[in-house]
């Protein structure tokens, strides 16, 4: 395990623990890695692991109970406090839908937050059939966890399999594109080629980077930058956002034979589709061990955070620069936070909190009531 | 001579009025109890004296209807005041006297001992109690007896409990509008801790979280001393509305899912699948089911929060490490389902209920915990009035 790395890469939840062993192996080398789970089942292997809640649900998981995940990871918080020291990125990967990806990602990701360290989250969504709940499910911790991170990507399962319709098969590649962009990214920040981008940098866009977009393709042979640069143009996961793109960061992977008009012709064509008004960070990565003869691309979209280059005089903007907020109070209830009974009387205030406010209220926990 | 005591506490959730009786050097006993619900008073704050005070008459006449041990009937004139609430509050201050010949006397003593009752004291608190710690000589500490010891500067260091003296009047008021005399306030905590704790956990280090409806009072030992002490402005009424505002019920509903279907565990001894039927608060108003997982949540999050803000107020001083004999929970708090089991895997100490074990009579009680303050204000009167009988064993109606 690589101690020294600012980066800490975080597998939740039974799918999120099986992107990050897939982001590991693919990565060949040492990587700071941690595993968490409501499921003792989870921690089989050499992996630092971290059992979520072992007093509350002992180790048997969350049974797809959201807030028993989010009461676990809340139990547990203090225990990601070691693998934290010295990290200035924490790398989330988990699935949406289940208990503990949905709910344990969020306060994990909150205490990361609490101390100092920004994550990047990728979480995928359910496939379409899955069902209401798990979709409803998927979707309020979504809009929680991006309140929280410092970027979230959520890719769509059905979008990540990519026409594959063999069952097995369409897990695996969707597992599998999601570890291999966050591989590649991880390579961009771990293995820096001519032009570079640190963790540093990185850590100032993702802070406050929002929601985020990601996609990634390879190529070879002649014209593989081309190719590349209209498959990132074309992605599906790159298509629909909620707000317009501020800041891009595009990483070029590839052996020894990584020409400057290949760099040109991917940057241009990446600019060309998101827009030149978003600013654009660019890296390199070189390593002919690892993409001999071919190019590989991993793009990320950014929707809020300071990346945005101020327009020219006149010039129109696409709109205010969002504010980002923590959320404070419970989104069913509506006005201001119920003090109820204890509206007229002296409050109860610690490390100021209003104490009269109940705890679900204040922690956002929507129950199924 | 048997000493007559009574004890009272204007509660968020319930007046109580307690009777205590025993001889100088035995056992007291509770002889007689009442307690009625309390209505409109907030984190031990009363608002509507009227009422407040009609709550205090009930809970007389309730503990009047008892005939004492010679079976006569009696007027109960005055009783100890116990108080709780988030303006109580306790502080250090230390005393100091010059050792005069080199060795400490007994005026020496007096001196320290004068000297840390002198704390000034601003109008709006009222003084609650002065809790003697140790000695301290020159720069040796830990002493309990110092005389005849050698040494310069004899300091004593103590906890100086004191109170928002409004709300202690407002209690007089009250009291004194159902014609009852209000002796010495004392604080809840310590009291429910004298009434639970033996000298071996107080020696060993103990804890008492006395949980009361508007608030929770903590009193710490150690070494035989209390160490610290104080309220947290958190009870079981947050617990009620928490559920109340939940489920949309009102409170006398919340109150009822609390006390008989929910748990601070989730799921404890229950299945968490379940639902629990919350009936209409209205002859209009159908009954409706709620989610008991939902309902446990609600409560486990919020009685987590609190043992959390216990731990961390612990952790701060120092103390929770030296916690050795555990934790004793106390009021009418500690009866909470599943309470005790994470009070344990909150703050990582043995647990116990709190049983008022100093004093008898209370066994027929349903929860005695809930007693413990009364009890242990019976004590202290018991043990420190033993020569000035509060009141006789009277006709009924001879001093009212």
């Amino acid at each position: 395990m690589n101690r020294k790395s600012p980066l800490l890469l975080v597998g939740v939840g039974g799918a999120g623990a099986a992107m990050a062993r897939g982001v590991r192996r693919a990565f060949g080398e040492p990587l700071r890695i941690v595993l968490a789970d409501t499921d003792a089942a989870t921690g089989r292997d050499d992996a630092p692991f971290v059992l979520l809640g072992g007093d509350r649900l002992s180790g048997r998981g969350s049974g797809g109970d959201t807030v028993q995940a989010r009461l676990a990871a809340e139990d547990s918080a203090k225990s990601f406090d070691e693998h934290l020291e010295g990290v200035r990125l924490a790398v989330v990967v988990t699935a949406m839908g289940g208990g503990t990806g949905s709910g344990a990602t969020y306060e994990m990701v909150r205490h990361f937050a609490d101390a100092g360290v920004p994550s990047m989250v990728f979480a995928t969504l359910p496939f379409s059939f899955e069902g209401e709940d798990r979709q409803r499910r998927a979707a309020g911790m979504k809009s929680m966890i991006e309140d929280v991170a410092g970027a979230a990507f959520f890719p769509p399962l059905d979008q990540l399999v990519g026409g594959c319709d063999g069952m097995e098969e369409a897990m695996r590649r969707a597992t599998d594109t999601l570890a291999s962009g966050v591989t590649l990214f991880w390579r961009m920040l771990e293995k820096p080629g001519y032009i570079r981008l640190d963790a540093e940098r990185v850590r100032a866009i993702v802070a406050s980077a929002g929601k985020a977009r990601f996609a990634c393709a390879t190529a070879s042979g002649e014209g593989r930058a081309a190719e590349v640069a209209d498959a990132i143009a074309r992605s599906p996961l790159l298509a629909h956002g909620s707000g317009p793109v501020r800041s891009i960061l595009c990483g070029v992977l590839s052996g020894d034979d990584l020409r400057l008009s290949e760099i040109s012709r991917i940057a241009d064509g990446v600019r060309d589709a998101f827009g030149h008004a978003a600013k654009f960070e660019l890296s390199t990565v070189n390593d002919e061990a690892t993409f001999s003869g071919r190019l590989s691309v991993v793009t990320m979209l950014f929707e809020s955070g300071d990346g945005v280059e101020e327009p020219a005089h006149g010039e129109a903007t696409a709109g205010a620069r969002p504010r980002r907020t923590r959320r404070a109070v419970n989104p069913l209830a509506s006005g201001q936070p119920e003090r109820g009974r204890f509206t007229n009387v002296q409050p109860t205030v610690w490390k100021g909190e209003d104490l009269d406010i109940p705890t679900f209220v204040r922690r956002s926990i929507t129950l199924d009531i | 001579m048997t000493n007559i005591n009574a004890a009272l506490e204007i509660g968020t959730s319930r007046t109580v009025l307690a009777v205590g009786e025993g001889k100088p050097g035995e056992r007291l006993k509770v002889t007689c109890h009442a307690e009625i619900p309390s209505t409109k008073i907030r984190k031990g704050q009363i608002l509507d004296m009227k009422q407040a005070t009609r709550s205090v008459q009930s809970v007389l006449r309730e503990t009047e209807k008892h005939k004492d041990e010679s079976g006569d009937s009696f007027a109960i004139c005055n009783a100890f005041l116990v108080v709780s609430g988030q303006h109580v509050k306790a502080d250090p201050f230390q005393g100091v006297a010059i050792v005069g010949g080199g060795k400490v006397s007994a005026a020496d003593i007096d001196e320290a001992v004068r000297s840390a009752h002198s704390m000034p004291m601003p109008p709006e608190r009222e003084l609650l109690d002065v809790v003697e710690q140790a000695y301290t000589l020159d720069s040796l500490g830990g002493i309990s007896s110092p005389k005849g010891m050698s040494g310069r500067t004899l300091k004593l260091d103590t906890l100086q409990i004191h109170a928002d003296a409004n709300r202690i009047n407002d209690a007089r008021t009250a009291a004194e509008g159902a014609h009852l005399e209000l002796r010495d306030p004392l604080f809840a905590a310590v009291c429910a801790a004298d009434a639970t704790l033996d000298d071996r956990e107080r020696r060993d280090g103990a804890l008492v979280l006395d949980l009361g409806g508007g608030s929770t009072g903590y009193a710490a030992y150690c070494d035989g001393y209390l160490v610290a002490a104080g309220v947290i402005g958190v009870g079981g009424d947050h617990v009620s509305s928490d559920i109340a505002y939940a489920f949309q019920t009102t409170h006398a509903q919340a109150e009822n899912l609390k006390t008989h279907e929910a748990s601070a565990i989730v799921g404890l001894d229950r299945e968490a699948s379940e639902r629990v039927s919350v009936p209409g608060f209205s002859p209009l108003m159908e009954a409706k089911t709620v989610s008991r997982r939902a309902l446990d949540t609600v409560v486990n999050l919020r009685l987590k929060e609190l043992l959390s803000i216990i731990r961390e107020t612990m952790e701060a001083r120092d103390l929770l490490h030296r916690m050795h004999a555990g934790v004793a929970l106390t009021g009418g708090g500690a009866a909470m389902r599943g309470l005790d089991e994470l009070a344990q895997r909150e703050l990582g100490l043995p647990v116990r209920i709190g049983k008022p074990s100093n004093v008898d009579g209370l066994d027929d009680v349903a929860n005695p915990a809930s007693y413990a303050a009364v009890a242990g204000a019976l004590l202290y009167a018991h043990s420190n009035y033993e020569r000035k009988p509060l009141f006789g064993s009277l006709f009924k109606g001879l001093f009212r």
